[in-house]
């Protein structure tokens, strides 16, 4: 459906054969090898241009090397070399052949200097790495365009597509990827509409246009988000996941459904192309397992050789993004099975299946940012993992990238000050918290949002005298509120 | 004139103990040289980190918090905010430059004592300079910074993976002999003579046929290469992207990242080492010894468990 709306309109047609035309041409232009270099010789760096470099590839060029606003493209396309020259560059070379631009690099005064060196070498982070993606919390995205088809992405560059407004005179794009007006980023004209290239990792970004000084949303984006503050934001996922199913071409309907989505069983349509059905998506960290829907037959991927024991006497396919942990539980080796049965999984006894080995069992699993709670289930009964010490009742409690850091200071004569917390489900003996220094600390994954927890020293539960905000709770003694930001 | 400068600095930088030294505590004494002590053989340090920097709880005199660990500074700076009560002995300026290789404002400051993870240290000097900057930029409240003077009597491991810092001070009679059992099995790591010059680590590698010299800085969080390099080795450096470096004011000069590849370093082949490719002409001022050619940081220090025998002069850097 999505595909006959889009052809329909002619100018996404166009623009989506120009892309395809790009993408089938990219590789012969690198046979070409239009010259494209940055280089470095005798102190000074430099930058080599084939006259012939396209508009794309030469937008291209000048995001990935922060080389927006001095005057570039001006030379490349009308030969005006003035900006340049007044930042500082030599034009090497400029015919109709090729162009060469050079600039010696410069000495910091005081690099030797201890406070300078530091500063000198700290990492500069790139704009991405600036305004990362919006991921906290999300497992699943998707996107859906009407008449357009979803931004082209081609090594890692998202190539944003405005519709139509060609008579405009400037259009730039601003989003949570650029600090919104911040760094926005100027778009090229097409005679479709407006593009640019914007390299981003996997995640959810929000964005709108800037028309000639007018912020607006995309119009043929169908999924965007109230801000809270009153502002209306069109939501894009970077997507890393594509799922497809090969055959069944005379299938009517086809979703994908899996435990990022509930195992909902109609949320997810696969759209009908070459060969089979196909849907990207953005999946956070994670292990996941999924099936198809085929006109209401619940079948899982043929082309998946991983999958987990399910339920049903059956299978679901198994997805992993990101580096798996090892899971280890030595010895029981007279044991006949061993599963690993935690929140993760929604505390499915028969799903993860550890692998003997000599000295034990094992199983590799990839989760995402978070805490959660497991056990093995060793020939039926369940004990926690030895090898960790944090318990919640008698599951073993793992924090994997934690992202805040609680801090009591003082009670320096305290023996044990725990952390308790809807983070822990209230747990009174899970979260030891460690003294360092003249206080205590323990870091946690805490999602956006807000959290509620108090301090337990040596049995006493107190709020955190750090923070002032507090709410009452059933025992009317308060606990400490806390808000984490997206 | 720099030069000059920097001699008496490090001649004042000594450290000296005149009063009775804690018992059961061991010493390195060199005649006429600093005096350090630990509480144990070895000392195991764990650490912290802000953001690539290694954090260690240390103690000036009275005032207990963060130092961070830098080999690339040549001896204890400690930071103007948190020491300005010290008298200054001896002024760092641009007439007769300084330890720290600065042309701003330092002076020397002594304290009473200092230590850090059980190392201890009587009488010690110190640059005092503002480190606001890292510390705003970190986000933490730093001290000072530990350079190379404090530990060249010392036998130094650093595990990144673990955060811990194990610190073995040699006494002279096992200056030869010894090293710790973690270098026992010597098919674990590669070994790597390094000089100390001027108080920094120096250690060379090779690319293209061109010897490189590096100075080995756990405070570097990115390696650094000589934009001034020949052309051949440039031959061997992809440029990813172009930053502009902010010095002291206003001051901005272009830079970039890269690649390098297939550079022998430490022992073996370095696939594709990442770089920030800037002007280092300003660091000949700053040493007796000449130019440097680029700096090995964290991106390269964090690859494998590191050590320094820093009386044998020796780089261990694990497989």
């Amino acid at each position: 459906m999505e595909m006959t709306v889009s052809i329909r309109n002619r100018s996404a047609l166009h623009h989506l054969v120009c892309c395809l035309a790009l993408l089938l041409y990219m590789p012969v232009c690198a046979q070409k090898q239009v010259p494209r270099e940055y280089r470095i010789r005798d102190g000074r760096m430099e930058i080599e241009l084939g006259r012939k470099i396209s508009r794309g590839a030469l937008d291209s060029f000048i995001l990935q090397y922060n080389l927006a606003g001095i005057g570039l493209q001006h030379l490349v396309e009308k030969y005006i070399s003035d900006s340049l020259k007044r930042y500082g560059w030599s034009i090497d070379r400029n015919d109709k052949n090729k162009i060469v631009i050079s600039k010696r690099i410069g000495s910091l005064n005081d690099i030797a200097e201890p406070a300078e060196r530091i500063e000198m070498t700290e990492k500069h982070p790139t704009i991405a790495e600036m305004f990362p993606a919006q991921n906290n919390g999300v497992v699943l995205g998707f996107n859906r365009f009407v008449h357009k088809f979803p931004f082209t992405i081609m090594d890692s560059s998202v190539e944003f597509f405005l519709r139509g407004h060609i008579r405009a005179g400037q259009v730039l794009l601003a989003g949570s990827f650029t600090g919104w007006q911040n760094h926005p980023l100027r778009m090229k004209l097409t005679d479709s509409g407006w593009v640019l290239p914007v390299k981003l990792r996997p995640g959810k970004y929000w964005y709108k246009f800037i028309v000639d000084g007018n912020w607006i949303t995309d119009d043929d984006n169908l999924i965007n988000e109230n801000d809270g503050r009153g502002n209306t934001n069109s939501v894009y996922f970077r997507t890393n996941v594509n799922f497809t199913l090969k055959g069944y071409a005379r299938a009517r309907k086809v979703f994908l459904s899996g435990s990022f989505n509930d195992w909902q069983p109609q949320s997810l349509s696969m759209q009908p192309g070459d060969g089979g059905w196909k849907l990207p998506v953005y999946l956070a960290n994670g292990t996941y397992v999924y099936r198809f829907v085929v006109d209401d037959e619940w079948i899982p991927d043929p082309a998946n050789p991983e999958t987990f024991p399910n339920e049903f006497n059956s299978v679901n396919s198994v997805i992993r993004i990101g580096k798996p942990l090892m899971f280890q539980l030595p010895g029981f080796t007279s044991a006949r099975q061993v599963m690993l049965v935690g929140s993760f999984n929604g505390w499915r006894r028969n799903e993860l299946p550890m692998i003997r080995r000599s000295d034990g069992w094992e199983l590799p699993y990839t989760l995402g940012a978070g805490n959660y709670e497991y056990g093995f289930l060793v020939d039926g009964k369940m004990m926690p993992d030895p090898g960790v010490p944090m318990h919640v009742k008698d599951h073993s409690y793992l924090v994997i990238d934690p992202n805040y850091t609680f801090r009591l200071k003082g009670y320096a004569n305290a023996k044990n000050v725990i952390l308790s917390g809807d983070f822990d489900g209230w747990s009174p003996n899970t979260i030891h918290m460690q003294h360092s220094g003249d206080e205590w600390i323990f870091s946690v994954h805490l999602s956006a949002g807000k959290h509620t927890y108090e301090f337990i020293v040596d049995g006493d539960w107190i709020t955190d005298p750090g923070n002032p905000l507090f709410e009452h709770n059933a025992q009317r003694t308060g606990n400490s509120v806390l808000w984490i930001e997206n | 004139m720099l030069r000059n400068g920097l001699i008496i600095l490090l001649v004042s930088s000594a450290m000296a103990a005149d009063g009775p030294l804690p018992e059961h505590r061991h010493t390195a004494a060199p005649p006429g040289d600093q005096v350090v002590t630990s509480d144990s053989t070895t000392c195991i340090i764990p650490f912290t980190r802000a953001g690539n920097l290694i954090l260690i709880k240390g103690t000036a005199d009275t005032t207990e918090g963060n130092f961070v660990l830098d080999t690339g500074a040549p001896g204890l700076v400690l930071n103007l905010t948190y020491f300005r009560k010290y008298a200054a002995s001896q002024t760092t300026a641009e007439e007769n430059g300084g330890i720290t290789g600065s042309v701003r404002s330092a002076n020397r400051v002594q304290l009473d004592s200092f230590s850090f993870g059980g190392m201890h240290y009587y009488r010690v000097e110190g640059d005092r300079i503002s480190l606001a900057h890292i510390e705003n930029s970190k986000q933490v409240k730093i001290l000072g910074l530990l350079g190379m003077d404090l530990f060249r009597h010392t036998e130094m491991i650093i595990d990144y993976r673990k955060n811990l810092l194990y610190l073995h001070l040699i006494k002279r009679k096992e200056s030869v002999s010894y090293h710790s059992a973690q270098l026992d099995d010597t098919t674990a790591y590669h070994t790597v003579p390094i000089e100390l010059t001027d108080n920094k680590i120096i250690t060379y590698g090779d690319m293209a046929g061109k010897k490189l010299k590096f100075i080995v800085d756990c405070a570097a969080e990115s390696n650094v290469l000589d934009s001034r390099l020949p052309a051949k080795v440039f031959d061997h450096v992809t440029v990813t992207r172009r930053v502009l470096l902010t010095g002291s004011g206003t001051e901005k000069v272009d830079a970039l990242y890269g690649d390098l590849r297939d550079i022998q370093l430490g022992g073996g082949k370095v696939n594709s080492l990442p770089v920030l490719i800037t002007n280092l002409e300003q660091m000949c001022t700053a040493y007796n010894d000449g130019c440097i050619n680029g700096m090995l940081g964290f991106d390269f220090l964090s690859l494998h468990k590191i050590g320094f025998n820093f009386v044998n002069q020796k780089m261990y850097i694990w497989k």
